[in-house]
């Protein structure tokens, strides 16, 4: 029996592990720190962006990523306090479901929605504005969820005996509740903040272009970004540089949302061993 | 198996002419549910201005329910709760200045993780808080017998201390809010003997001054405080009666049975 479930088990570690050893070793060859950083890539210029370095498409990606955690983490403490000072159960209940239901949405339809509704109706055009309000609905829901629960593991007795003390509920949220969870609500900004690192389908056609963006020009301006590059680069299979430079794209990306979920497992083990 | 508990003599007889007299609490026809689960019904009894009151009874009986209904940490109730003839519901500021009128201590000490004197200051506003407490804290924790334990490190954080000290600290943090009643849910319930007579003590101690609720399964304990026995079952008020009256001569059956064998077995009238 013990065999048995090892056997099943092993390949939910080794598959992946061997997904990741098999992107690192073709991605070695391509990756150097000007491919990144800088001026040696007028050899693929023709791949990575009219002459470009990847340090575009990085930065794109973490402005995406941090516009739209800004425009949602707002909302996403609002409802995790609507939720836990006023809804009723019935309507804890409600939400929590609304909340799952929304999470299982297909991103692709997200970016059909922001393509139609914003770039067309609104006329934001393909722009950074509309990706990071994109990727903002995206992550509302895991983020919400994510707040809730960190709500939700503060020990009732400590609200209670605030509560007891005469405090109101905002002196409550301020410094009983604050302190207690502030560790767990980063872990889940951050966990929020990976997740939309590896949103590729929303923003392919409602925030980023291939090339010739070095900067957005405004926020209503196309972007380039590490996931959509790899898109592209992928469809060039004819070439086996620009391949190169995917999976040297694909392994930059990898690492950025690694040290996003490791900065959470790091907080989350702060939070325990505190 | 013994009808009435053993009254030791440590407490401090509270004397003549701080004997209650004057009704402080009144409690008309309280009734409560939670979750559609009735909790409490047509509760009705008066809570004397000084002295101990413990209220008795078996688990479920509505006991805890009844404070955090004293204080409207439950606020959905209908009857009446009356504090020196104002109904607590039309308290002027509300609930919040309420509860700072009616502290209460949980069954559980819940320290907050700050430093042991920032715990005994919490419940302040922020102009006092900002100001020297260190008088406050000291007399605080003086009535809540820490001090002695704590005065060389008040700056450390207060879950360092024992679950004992913790549970007295959580009253001392409700003496700063200067309470005019306190309401104590099985204070000492998880404590060792030491701490459980420490907190005794003070609550005796207190009880000259103010009007003390105290909610306990440990019959000794009511019997050593002293005062009123409220006895309840079922979410009822079954009897009521001063402390040695009521061990020794209880009227009801009910009651018997409970004190005879800590189990309620309510008859139907």
């Amino acid at each position: 029996m013990k065999a048995l479930l090892i056997l099943l088990a092993l390949p939910a570690i080794l598959l992946p592990t061997a997904c990741l050893l098999y992107i690192l070793y073709q991605a070695l060859p391509a990756l150097n720190w000007s491919l990144i950083a800088g001026s040696d890539t007028a050899n693929i210029s023709n791949m990575s962006s009219a002459g470009q370095a990847l340090w575009h498409q990085i930065s794109g990606s973490l402005l995406l990523m941090m516009l739209a955690n800004i425009l949602a983490a707002p909302l996403a403490l609002s409802m995790a306090f609507f939720h836990a000072l006023i809804a009723s159960r019935q309507q804890k209940m409600i939400l929590m479901t609304f909340l799952q239901v929304l999470q299982g949405i297909p991103p692709i339809v997200y970016g059909l929605c922001g393509l139609i509704l914003l770039v067309h109706l609104l006329h934001w055009g393909i722009s950074l504005a509309t990706g990071a309000v994109i990727l903002a609905i995206i992550i509302l829901p895991l983020l919400s969820s994510n707040i809730i629960h960190a709500l939700e593991r503060i020990p009732a007795e400590q609200t209670e005996a605030a509560a007891a003390l005469g405090m109101s509920k905002a002196a409550i949220v301020l410094r009983v509740w604050f302190p207690l969870a502030w560790t767990s609500m980063l872990t889940g900004l951050v966990l929020a903040m990976a997740r939309s690192l590896s949103e590729t389908a929303p923003i392919l056609f409602t925030a980023t272009v291939f090339s010739g963006i070095a900067w957005p020009d405004s926020l209503f301006s196309p972007v380039t970004s590490l996931q959509t590059h790899i898109f592209y680069l992928a469809q060039e299979g004819s070439n086996a540089q620009a391949i190169h430079v995917a999976w040297a794209s694909a392994a930059v990306l990898l690492a950025l949302v690694l040290l996003f979920s490791l900065t959470a497992l790091f907080l989350r083990r702060y939070k325990e061993s505190s | 198996m013994r009808l009435a508990p053993s009254i030791p003599n440590h407490s401090p007889p509270i004397s003549e002419t701080n004997k209650p007299e004057k009704v402080c609490i009144e409690v008309h026809k309280l009734s409560l549910q939670l979750s559609g689960k009735p909790i409490l019904h047509d509760v009705s009894f008066t809570i004397p201005s000084l002295g101990i009151t413990s209220l008795i009874g078996p688990s479920g009986a509505g006991k805890s329910s009844l404070l955090r209904c004293l204080n409207r940490l439950y606020d959905d109730w209908k009857g009446n709760i009356s504090m020196n003839n104002t109904p607590i519901k039309k308290w002027h500021g509300g609930a919040d200045v309420l509860r700072q009128f009616v502290g209460l201590i949980a069954q559980k000490p819940s320290v907050f993780p700050v430093s042991i004197a920032e715990n005994v200051t919490f419940g302040l506003p922020r102009q006092q808080r900002q100001q020297n407490q260190d008088e406050l804290i000291q007399s605080c924790l003086k009535q809540a017998a820490l001090w002695n334990e704590v005065k060389d490190r008040l700056h450390t954080p207060a879950n360092t201390l024992s679950l004992g000290q913790q549970q007295r600290l959580c009253l001392a943090r409700a003496l700063a809010l200067k309470p005019a009643i306190l309401l104590l849910d099985e204070p000492t319930s998880s404590l060792d003997p030491l701490s459980k007579e420490l907190i005794e003590c003070s609550i005796t101690k207190l009880a000259i001054s103010m009007p003390i609720i105290c909610v306990t399964h440990d019959l000794d304990q009511a019997a050593r405080l002293q005062g009123q026995v409220v006895f309840m079952c079922d979410g009822k008020v079954i009897e009521t009666g001063e402390s040695h009256a009521f061990f020794t001569q209880p009227k009801r059956i009910e009651t018997r049975e409970f004190l005879r064998w800590s189990v309620c077995e309510c008859a139907e009238d």
